[in-house]
């Protein structure tokens, strides 16, 4: 696994003799964060970890200093330009984003629309020098209209009635924004495809964790994925590499979502779309679906992203296929499943 | 603590996957072929056996075979029992994954599925049809190759026979890949049907992407309106779009090849077709043919009408350079020099045609 992280972030990367970096860390105890931070503290090229959330983060060492700030209240703007300033910190990671769409969607808005600004406004207190931001593919949207490959300069399409883009959506468009007025500050986008893998846990690895997997009757879009140790080397490699812009970053390789559904183990039951959204109209406020009902069309239409320029540009290469990712999330899977693994963490 | 924990974690899953990967690259030298022709030789003799070998080599996942029987009888193995891929595949995987291996390209074919279906393809092809080939030295032996026809059918076969006939008529039997209308590919079923089969929803940038990567592609400008032909308007082209096969063969600097197929236009005569059905149906028109509405879904079947495919004398737009493709005048005159190429092709093959049952 180390081999994996350290290859491209190690040999490749142009790392100018500069003096040691300061790296902050919003949405600290996210999936990423936890895992970006773990490895920030063995990395000597880093001399000290701000971990920003309202939780710390379960890998936090001597390295990392904790504060704890809530991005929903007005006031998380002041105070975290003041920990950036105070801490000189260089780098801001931006990643309070959530995983999973949630019923609490006020909340939600506050969180990754109105803190996305938050963070960007104490950004430019701080003269951070580089920031980095975590979106997702899902914003493409699935559209009848889509290629087959979409690259970045395809427009973000998703509804955004459906808060869940609609907020980051928002909040990467804020960012560009913020990019085109702050030339000074470097500003790398990554959107990384769904996250799949061992650990990681999100409302598709919920969605595949069912045993009866419901999907469109007459329907079988391509799929993608990213595993979650290329998402985090992602991450590593833009931190470390002075490259501005917008990146796709995906795993190589598409499977039929009923491909997928089967290298799950997982049995899939194909529903008419209007009575999927019928029952998901209904289930997802009672909690009872992973997702609202403007996911469903995710089930139709493909949302496949090209990553060449993250490859040519970034210089990151994935580790493993999307196939890879399956089988490593259901081999975790499957020890979950009877329970000799403990349910994984956010 | 739990950081630690994860990294063993993720540690453990991956080197689980190498060591499987070497255990298949030893423990399984046979080639595909020969697992299956074991496992068509075995059939009889075990029931339960001769399936996995076949899943699992044409699963990226291998085989540890033998092994599933000591690991039943080991009471302590449950762990590893359940870790193992094996397990799953036998027990729900296998079912669904046996007549798909899971290897699909980029675009969504599937060659497993495609050699799965072909015999019923290849009589279709030979004894339904009865396809024959004029011109195949016209293909280019490599290098990417744009191939235009007319279009035809409800719903269209061309694709499928054009692709069958390139497979089998070029030496090094080239994968054909065919652009295929919006509704057929979002149509239910027969859109993840027309995938598996290398069908490509027609845009820009899956053009541009199949020729870069050096493959045989197929359009049919002539799009919905060929579809909608109607039966009187037979082998006479419509409008070739706005010449966006023009600009993609400039483009990526790609020779065209003229395609008539005659004998498609026949097998399923559109008689009239309504349009205000269109949107509730997502299709772009209700066909009516002699037996479409009459005998439900049994009258789109077409008739085994006698096809002839010419391949014509490659188009070179080589010379045109970049600054062609703002020229709406050169595009235009482009377009309609291949849509009276094909044109002509498909004049002398109706002409020289005695039948359309026999040819």
């Amino acid at each position: 696994m180390n081999d994996a992280i350290s290859r491209p972030s190690r040999s490749q990367l142009e790392s100018k003799p500069t003096r040691p970096r300061v790296i902050a860390f919003t949405g600290a105890a996210s999936f990423l964060g936890t895992n970006l931070i773990g490895l920030m503290q063995e990395d000597e090229r880093i001399s000290r970890i701000v971990a920003i959330d309202t939780e710390p983060p379960p890998t936090a060492g001597s390295k990392t200093r904790l504060y704890q700030v809530d991005l929903t209240q007005p006031t998380a703007e002041a105070r975290l330009g003041e920990i950036l300033q105070a801490e000189r910190a260089d780098t801001l990671v931006h990643l309070a984003f959530l995983p999973s769409p949630t019923t609490a969607t006020a909340w939600a808005h506050e969180l990754e629309s109105v803190g996305t600004m938050h963070a960007l406004i104490a950004a430019k207190q701080a003269r951070i020098k580089k920031l980095v931001l975590w979106s997702q593919t899902l914003l493409y949207g699935a559209h009848a209209s889509n290629p087959n490959f979409l690259t970045e300069d395809h427009p973000l399409r998703a509804t955004a009635r459906e808060p869940f883009f609609g907020d980051k959506i928002a909040a990467e468009s804020e960012t560009l924004k913020f990019a085109q007025k702050n030339p000074s500050t470097q500003v790398t986008i990554l959107r990384t495809a769904p996250i799949l893998g061992p650990t990681v846990s999100n409302f598709l690895t919920r969605y595949l964790a069912r045993r009866l997997v419901p999907t469109l009757m007459g329907f079988d879009p391509l799929v993608q994925f990213l595993h979650e140790i290329d998402a985090i080397t992602a991450f590593m490699v833009a931190i470390h590499r002075n490259v501005a812009g917008t990146f796709n970053i995906v795993s190589d390789g598409v499977l039929p979502l009923s491909t997928v559904i089967r290298l799950a183990g997982r049995i899939a039951i194909p529903v008419p779309q209007p009575l999927a959204e019928a029952i998901t109209r209904i289930a997802w406020p009672l909690q009872l679906a992973d997702a609202p009902a403007g996911f469903i069309r995710y089930l139709r239409y493909l949302f496949v992203a090209d990553g060449d320029r993250a490859r040519d540009v970034l210089g990151f290469v994935p580790a493993y296929t999307s196939r890879d990712a399956v089988l490593d999330f259901t081999s975790a899977q499957r020890l979950r499943d009877v329970q000799l693994l403990q349910e994984a963490s956010r | 603590m739990s950081g630690s924990g994860k990294g063993k974690g993720l540690g453990k899953a991956k080197g689980q996957g190498k060591a499987k990967g070497q255990g298949k690259a030893k423990g399984k030298p046979k080639p595909k072929t020969a697992a299956v022709a074991a496992k068509k030789k075995a059939t009889g003799a075990k029931k339960r056996v001769p399936r996995a070998p076949a899943v699992a080599t044409m699963s990226i996942v291998p085989p540890p075979m033998p092994s599933a029987a000591a690991l039943v009888e080991e009471p302590f193995d449950a762990a590893r029992e359940v870790h193992d891929t094996q397990f799953y595949l036998n027990r729900w995987g296998r079912v669904g994954l046996r007549d798909r291996a899971g290897l699909h390209d980029d675009f969504g074919y599937d060659p497993v599925w495609d050699r799965r279906v072909s015999p019923l393809l290849n009589l279709i092809y030979d004894r339904y049809f009865r396809v024959s080939v004029e011109g195949s030295e016209h293909l280019p032996l490599d290098g990417r190759c744009l191939l235009v026809a007319n279009h035809s059918g409800q719903p269209p076969w061309d694709g499928l026979m054009l692709r069958m006939a390139v497979n089998r008529e070029t030496q090094r039997a080239r994968d054909l890949r065919w652009l295929v209308e919006d509704f057929i590919v979002h149509f239910p079923y027969l859109g993840t049907l027309a995938t598996r089969l290398g069908a490509v929803r027609a845009c820009q940038e899956n053009a541009e992407r199949l020729l870069a990567r050096g493959d045989v592609l197929a359009v049919f400008p002539e799009g919905i309106k060929g579809v909608g032909k109607l039966f009187k308007d037979r082998y006479r082209l419509q409008r070739f779009g706005r010449g966006g096969f023009v600009k993609l063969a400039i483009r990526t600097r790609t020779p065209i090849v003229p395609v008539a197929i005659v004998g498609a236009e026949e097998m399923n005569p559109l008689l009239f077709r309504i349009e205000g059905a269109s949107k509730v149906l997502g299709i772009p028109f209700f066909p009516i043919t002699p037996g479409f509405p009459l005998l439900g879904p049994a009258g789109l079947l077409p008739a085994p009408t006698k096809w002839k495919i010419s391949f014509g004398e490659p188009i070179d737009f080589t010379s045109y350079g970049l600054d062609a493709l703002d020229d709406d005048v050169i595009i235009g005159r482009l377009s309609e020099r291949v849509r009276s190429t094909i044109q002509s092709m498909l004049d002398r093959s109706v002409a020289e045609r005695k039948s359309v049952f026999f040819g």
